[in-house]
């Protein structure tokens, strides 16, 4: 089916097989409610829901469109997401001619993407952040010890820790070049650190997965399990302060040096939609223990791009060209060790893959990879040459998967480096 | 009773000196600090889905440890934790927050603090230190976090306020405080097994060794534009003392299972055993009256 009573060209990223949820404000004055995006349009499921459109045998009458998080909507499984994303495709196709047919209807539920506001999806209880790309991982080693090798543990189990979430932000939210302290300038052992706005600002290209149902504490979820409690993806920039970063993080690890932001593109892409984009993930070496191994082991093919525009500048650079389907750990893996020692994970949980580093340069994910932790350049195609972010950038996220005729993407997710205060 | 809070974020700080200390000793043979303690409240980001109110059950976590053979081949284990342990910490719930790229001002942090609660924050040592390098805690600590249901106010903590230990070399302007202190309150530790009546105490430590202050740890805590909401909690860290008797983790107490410590009352340990009774105390003694927090419990349950 690919007819559509909107247009939607064949490179758009919200074909009609996409069918992304969201948060969105149609007005600057109106209150949020859930929509799905669809060519260069917006529908708005409280609109939908409100025309009873949704009448199904699981699916009914619903009043989880109108809220300000789609958090509801996704603690209710696989089954009911299917068929809502069913009804919404019927509806768009005009299998079902109850859009097509009443003008009405579409021009209160339709609304241009140019005029609305997007928010955060969901209400995130926890946000943790994964290390899955052994590219990165190495890298990262080569850097700080000297040694391109993975730590002894990394094989054996997704590496993470827990990242904030308060400070989890919507594409488009500016950045603020974060204070704080770093490395002294002398190891003179009587020199006090440095403390001001950061000097080596970067970004991160990650994906993240949001939890659909949850589990209680004490309760684990198993590994074939694990992909009916995953709800959808975004793509996500894990803005790092890589001085902060390196002064703090022994022995506890990462924290001011990522939490004064974290953003997420808007739209949330469901495993439905990304299902025809199945493919191998990278064979496993030592073999994984039992409670991680898959029966049916896959991931995703989506090429990924991070392009930087200077201030001022009106072309973006491409930096770095990747694609998802590198990451050693797969989501269902990530899942199922977070909750392997009963851990709790509730609807709205944010989990991220980590920087996703391919094996070659042009697929590192950050600047301190790709600079060497600014012991040389890159080069912008337009607007000069960078080590690390400087104020003004907008940095770009993008990723699409490419289908027979049609697209299945995630939009962008960005955001501008603002100078510190 | 119930939790008394949502909680957005919980960060966990590491704000002993001899936590710190005695944790390296154990460690890297090397009782010291790292380099950047003494300049910085080091913390974490926990999970907060995990904290649950006392008396909750806590059960022992499955997990992976070191492989048993360092040959590179052997796989790691993989089963119940065997070195579980308590942490005895504080914890503050923020009042008011603030908003993205805004900061708190060391001088003004008390006012977005609403009171404290004690804290146990169970770890699973084996879990812990096979998964912690390089990006710290996370399933050695997130299967549960235990915390007291009242929370007590600062202004019931005033008359208990006391010096907070000397700063050297000086913390950077940000972080010094213009009117320095912490809080004078006794703490303890006890371990009641299955079966046994009698709880045994195991530590008796204080509240003001603590060498950051809460103050600082919020202060630091948003010196980078990070957003704090009301409801989220920060905690202390392991509240150990300079002597033994003060060492508020079997980790510490046993030098990770290289002795015992012995139970007044129901024999000896090294790490905590499936039934165990696990009881924080905290109270402060006024002229003829008392300000605590009552108990923080959890009892041990059997790995499923």
């Amino acid at each position: 089916m690919s007819s559509c009573i909107v247009p939607v060209s064949s490179d758009s990223h919200f074909s009609i097989h996409n069918l992304p949820y969201g948060i969105f404000r149609p007005s600057a004055s109106s209150a949020p409610r859930a929509g799905v995006a669809i060519g260069d349009f917006v529908l708005d499921l409280s609109v939908i829901a409100a025309a009873g459109l949704f009448n199904g045998p699981f699916f009914s009458s619903p009043s989880c469109f109108s809220e300000s998080t789609l958090n509801s909507f996704m603690g209710m499984g696989r089954p009911i997401w299917k068929e809502a994303r069913s009804t919404i495709q019927n509806l768009l196709s005009g299998e079902n001619p109850s859009l097509k047919d009443n003008a009405d209807l579409r021009k209160q539920a339709l609304i241009p993407m140019s005029e609305v506001k997007m928010e955060l999806p969901a209400s995130i209880g926890d946000y943790t952040d994964f290390f899955c790309s052994e590219h990165h991982t190495k890298n990262c080693s080569k850097i700080f010890r000297g040694e391109y090798a993975l730590p002894p543990n990394w094989l054996h189990l997704p590496v993470a820790y827990h990242g904030r979430a308060s400070s989890v932000v919507v594409s488009g939210t500016g950045i603020r070049r974060p204070m704080g302290q770093s490395f002294p300038p002398t190891s003179d052992g009587k020199t006090p650190p440095y403390f001001g706005p950061s000097r080596r600002l970067d970004y991160e290209l990650e994906m993240a997965f949001f939890v659909g149902p949850g589990i209680e504490l004490g309760e684990r979820i198993t590994i074939d399990n694990a992909i009916d409690h995953i709800f959808g993806l975004v793509l996500m920039n894990d803005w790092s302060a890589r001085d902060i970063q390196f002064w703090e993080s022994q022995p506890l690890g990462p924290f001011l040096g990522k939490n004064f932001g974290t953003s997420i593109s808007p739209w949330i892409l469901t495993l439905e939609a990304l299902e025809p984009f199945k493919c191998e993930a990278p064979n496993q070496e030592p073999p994984c223990l039992p409670y991680l191994t898959e029966t049916s082991r896959f991931t995703y093919d989506i090429p990924l791009e991070v392009a930087i525009r200077p201030a001022g500048e009106e072309k973006q650079s491409v930096v770095c060209r990747t694609n998802f389907k590198y990451l050693y750990w797969t989501i269902a893996q990530q899942l199922t060790h977070h909750t392997v020692n009963g851990c709790n994970v509730r609807t709205g949980d944010l989990l991220a893959s980590g920087t996703i580093s391919g094996p070659d340069k042009e697929s590192w994910a950050c600047l301190l990879e790709q600079t060497s932790n600014a012991q040389h350049d890159i080069v912008l195609e337009h607007g000069g040459i960078r080590k690390y972010l400087e104020d003004g950038d907008d940095v770009i996220f993008s990723g699409c998967c490419k289908g027979d005729g049609y697209c299945v993407g995630f939009g962008t997710c960005s955001g501008t480096v603002l100078p510190a205060s | 009773m119930e939790l008394p809070a949502s909680i957005g974020d919980y960060t966990d700080f590491f704000c002993s000196e001899h936590h710190t200390k005695n944790c390296s000793k154990i460690f890297r043979g090397e009782y010291a600090l790292p380099p950047n303690w003494l300049h910085l409240p080091v913390a974490y980001h926990g999970r907060a889905s995990s904290v649950v109110v006392s008396g909750t059950g806590i059960r022992r976590p499955m997990g992976q440890s070191f492989p048993p053979t360092s040959d590179g081949k052997t796989p790691p284990y993989f089963g119940p934790s065997r070195r579980l342990d308590y942490e005895l910490e504080m914890a503050f719930f923020v009042g008011p927050g603030i908003e993205l790229g805004e900061r708190i001002t060391i001088d003004n942090a008390i006012d977005h603090i609403f009171g404290l609660v004690l804290m146990n924050d169970w770890s699973a040592r084996d879990i812990q230190f096979w998964e912690s390098q390089p990006l710290g805690p996370f399933l050695g600590k997130n299967f549960g976090t235990s915390i007291s249901p009242w929370i007590l106010t600062l202004e019931a903590l005033e008359p208990f306020k006391c010096e907070a230990p000397n700063q050297e070399p000086p913390c950077l302007p940000y972080l010094t405080e213009t009117s320095r202190f912490t809080y004078d309150i006794p703490l303890e530790v006890a371990i009641r097994p299955a079966g046994e009546e009698k709880q045994s105490v195991v530590c008796r430590t204080n509240f003001k060794y603590l060498y950051w202050t809460i103050a600082q740890q919020l202060t630091h805590h948003t010196v980078n534009g990070c957003n704090v909401r009301t409801g989220d909690l920060l905690a202390s860290g392991t509240i150990s003392g300079p002597d033994k008797e003060s060492w508020a983790c079997l980790l510490e107490q046993t030098s990770n299972a290289q002795h015992d410590i012995v139970l007044e009352h129901g024999g000896i340990r090294k790490y905590l055993e499936d039934g165990d009774d696990v009881i924080f105390s905290g109270c402060c003694k006024g002229d003829g009256y008392c300000v605590g927090f009552g108990t923080c419990s959890g009892t041990v349950l059997p790995a499923s």
